[in-house]
């Protein structure tokens, strides 16, 4: 067993909170022992706005993801999102001493801790800081300078930062089951994981994951991170939408929004109406499939269009090798892969990626895909760097003062 | 008529007069920072500071008792000296439509001085808002009750007086003292700015001098000022954090305890309503329903791309509303108070008879000052003449028939936003993103 290692995803998600637990074996090979689920209160847009019903709820879901597989569960991966987590790229650069000439591993600690050297506002702290690309002496193209000769070590960094309280509630929730939090990822970055592989990030490629509180997006350009973020809008907002337009109550209206719910405006037919069941079955009030669509339609492109307009630069956009992905429960919506390519002009995928093995199906649902890809994060962090200096590499939020 | 008198030639003579040290930093800040259109003048004992003045146009009272060296503390002394000086002081302040009396409490030169030149103000029919400041609390306690008599003085002989406690201004602990005093200064500056605008500035929808004096009656009134200004798409969610963030505001949490506030939205030409809305939906999230919002909105050219907000209130308010009103009239020398009365006009409710918008023309000195004993038996008619409407516009409500005209106050109800109303919004280019995306497109 010692090649094993047992990891959990945990996502305390608006609409569910999931925990995923998974074994990793050396091979890099993932197996998912289980999968818990909840669904989720007391959170909106992916924050905690209620701090005793989300913990029951992430109680509930630890209980069922241990039920279901069997394990106990200490630790957890984490993931946290929200409109206040931001992101930039900034280059660090190192000088090597005179005497020495040659790049050890700890130029790369003050390599990143220069590219951190920027003003972020006080009350955030840095989530993560991954590195895109190293120059030696302007060279360009390192993969690994350990080793190699040079005066200058320069590298660029994705730095992920957000608000340290915010982030905070969601680990205070978890110190209150008595549950490690490992690491704190930020749950597109977990969802890329699960989304891409390594070529298809070399390839270039944007995943949207729309999930029930918040819209995250990463873009992967060249092999590394180029982009990434969130916004606080999400599949509630949609439901929020219906129930305001057609004046439905808010559970009927997310119920209308999965089984009807389109973007697809232009395939409905004139004058078609959707009947509203009410709970015993009677036929109550119709409404416009038109309407409902165009809704859906005006939430959604809107979305998509802050989305593009986040990531800034178009040139990025364009050389999309490997197109654009969806994922996360909005991603089910139906009409959503012509919307995406209308607005990013790329080819749509929608996300099952049978790259684990274990209970396959959990792979089908892309609600999960943060979850998983949690498990997947905590694999490769585990096998790039194996004796843990990546630990220190890799900013953890130090959590409960305890 | 009211837009009449403010585009007439003659805009309301506004003269700014610091008394003291303290009152002197501020109108020295003032004069640094610029307020086209106001004269301003200082007035102290103290001549080394007089000296060091930049103000327009400075005066050293009390010669005789002081010797240039100031009052030390001493209120009695401050008195003296004004009393000694008070032809000049007089000739100072004539003329002037608008006084804007800035002045440090609890020391000898702003609390002996300040209510006499309070009053000779008001001598000359000129409205008069006092702009006090009172002492830190490390300070003393004596100064503290210099200040609060000094306070009370005043409050009987001014139209209006905004409060300011130092001790909230001063900012984080951790200021070096220098910095601390600047910001009281930069801060009082600000407020004086922002009344003057309201009181000048043309309106769209206009909150002038009457509701300045609703939201901050009362005794222990303590004004809670904030200011916020911002450019770029997400100006109006930025410029209303900023003003959140004032030290006075702490972060809006001050102001749910508030019964009234006011609120001014200025911008260039290109304020858009949407603007306005997003930010009012955002700000009544921090106060009460029953609290009142005075808004008032204005556009001026002058401010480009800004959009700037701001707001008063003020803590320790009263909440019983008539009562107010009749403390705020001033009771020792007010020759000018019943001309602001209003006419008789149609009845309406109580409220409506206290937040009528007055133009400050009214006040302006062009008026001739009426004798204060007939004054005072105006007053006194009108204050009857008040209540018995009053008590009919009580009876009337009482009796069920709720007809009474509504006075033109902007509610801002927020705009749908379903389950997200009470969630902290989105807010991206200036649009809340919490409404539904096809009520903003119009769909």
């Amino acid at each position: 067993m010692s090649t094993e290692r047992i990891v959990v995803g945990l996502e305390i998600g608006t609409s569910k909170v999931c925990a995923v637990v998974a074994s990793l074996r050396r091979e890099g090979e993932i197996k998912i022992l289980g999968v818990g689920q909840a669904p989720s209160r007391g959170v909106r847009k992916s924050e905690i706005v209620d701090f005793e019903t989300a913990s029951k709820c992430v109680r509930e879901a630890l209980v069922d993801a241990e039920e279901k597989s069997d394990v106990e569960i200490r630790g957890v991966f984490l993931a946290v999102s929200g409109g206040h987590i931001k992101s930039f790229n900034n280059r660090g650069i190192v000088t090597i001493p005179e005497d020495r000439g040659e790049i050890y591993e700890e130029d790369f600690e003050d390599v990143q801790a220069a590219a951190r050297e920027v003003t972020i506002p006080p009350e955030n702290s840095f989530l993560l800081s991954l590195v895109q690309h190293y120059y030696v002496d302007g060279q360009d193209g390192v993969l690994n300078p350990v080793g190699m000769m040079g005066r200058k070590l320069e590298a660029d960094f994705h730095i992920i930062h957000g608000v340290s309280t915010r982030i905070k509630n969601s680990l205070r929730c978890l110190a209150e089951l008595d549950i490690e939090v490992e690491d704190v990822v930020f749950s597109p970055v977990a969802a890329a994981q699960v989304v891409f592989d390594q070529a298809q990030k070399n390839l270039g490629g944007l995943m949207i994951d729309m999930g029930g509180g918040t819209t995250g997006y990463v873009l992967y350009a060249d092999g590394a991170m180029k982009r990434s973020g969130c916004l606080s809008v999400g599949g509630d907002h949609i439901t929020n939408d219906i129930s305001l337009g057609l004046r439905i109550p808010m559970a009927r209206a997310e119920r209308l929004k999965v089984e009807e719910g389109s973007v697809a405006i232009h395939e409905v037919l004139p004058g078609e109406m959707i009947l509203l069941k009410d709970e015993t079955g009677f036929a109550g009030r119709e409404i416009e499939r038109a309407m409902l669509n165009n809704i859906v339609h005006c939430r959604v492109r809107e979305t998509l269009e802050l989305v593009r307009k986040d990531i800034g630069d178009d040139r990025l956009i364009d050389f999309l090798g490997a197109g654009v992905f969806l994922t996360g429960g909005g991603s089910l919506m139906h009409g959503m892969d012509g919307l995406v390519q209308e607005i990013f002009g790329h080819p749509v995928q929608l996300t099952h990626k049978p790259t684990v093995s274990g209970v396959t199906s959990a792979f089908d649902d892309p609600q999960l895909s943060t979850a998983i890809g949690l498990t997947k994060y905590a694999h490769a962090t585990q096998e790039q760097k194996p004796e843990g200096w990546l630990k220190r590499l890799l900013p953890r939020i130090r959590l409960f003062g305890r | 008529m009211l837009e009449l008198f403010r585009n007439a030639s003659d805009p309301v003579a506004i003269r700014i007069v610091g008394v003291g040290g303290a009152g002197g930093n501020v109108v020295d800040r003032i004069q640094l920072d610029g307020l086209p259109g106001v004269e301003t003048a200082v007035l102290n004992t103290d001549s080394q500071a007089l000296g060091a003045s930049v103000a327009q146009r400075k005066l050293q009272i009390g010669e005789g008792v002081t010797r240039g060296l100031g009052a030390g503390g001493d209120p009695e002394l401050g008195y003296q000296a004004v009393e000694e000086s008070v032809e000049e002081v007089r000739e100072l302040l004539a003329g002037a439509g608008v006084v804007f009396l800035c002045t440090g409490l609890g020391g000898g030169t702003g609390s002996g001085a300040g209510p006499m030149v309070a009053h000779c103000a008001k001598e000359h029919g000129a409205f008069v808002v006092v702009f006090a400041t009172l002492p830190f609390s490390f300070e003393g306690k004596r100064r503290q009750m210099q200040a609060q008599e000094a306070l009370d003085a005043i409050r009987e002989r001014a139209d209006l007086v905004v409060c300011f406690e130092n001790d909230r201004m001063g900012g984080d602990v951790g200021t070096a003292v220098q910095e601390a005093f600047a910001a009281v200064d930069r801060l009082i500056s600000r407020s004086v700015r922002s009344v003057a605008a309201l009181v000048r500035r043309p309106g769209l929808i206009r909150a002038g001098v009457q509701e300045l004096r609703t939201v901050l009656r009362g005794r222990d009134a303590r004004c809670l000022f904030g200011f916020g200004s911002a450019t770029g798409p997400n100006r109006a969610h930025e410029a209303l954090e900023m003003a959140l963030k004032s030290p006075l505001m702490e972060r809006g949490k001050v102001l749910s305890g508030t019964f009234d506030v006011l609120v001014n939205v200025s911008g260039g030409p290109d304020l858009a309503l949407r603007e306005v809305e997003v930010l009012m939906n955002e700000l009544n999230r921090h106060i009460e329903d029953h609290t009142r919002v005075h808004f008032s909105l204005a556009t001026d050219s002058a401010l480009g791309a800004d959009l700037e907000v701001v707001i008063i209130g003020a803590a320790g308010q009263e909440p019983v509303r008539h009562s107010s009103a009749a403390q705020t009239l001033p009771a020792v020398a007010a020759p000018a108070v019943p001309a602001r009365e209003p006419a008789p006009h149609p009845p309406r409710n109580s409220e409506d008879a206290l937040s009528e918008p007055m133009p400050p023309a009214q006040f302006a000195a062009d008026e001739p000052v009426a004798p204060s004993d007939s004054a005072e038996e105006i007053r006194r008619r009108a204050r009857e003449e008040r209540e018995a409407r009053l008590a009919a516009a009580r009876n009337r409500t009482g009796g069920g028939s709720r007809k009474e005209a509504k006075q033109e106050q902007m509610q801002f109800e927020p705009l749908a936003r379903g389950r997200f109303e009470k969630s902290e919004p989105t807010v991206v280019d200036g649009q809340d993103l919490d409404v539904p995306t096809f009520l903003r497109r119009k769909v």
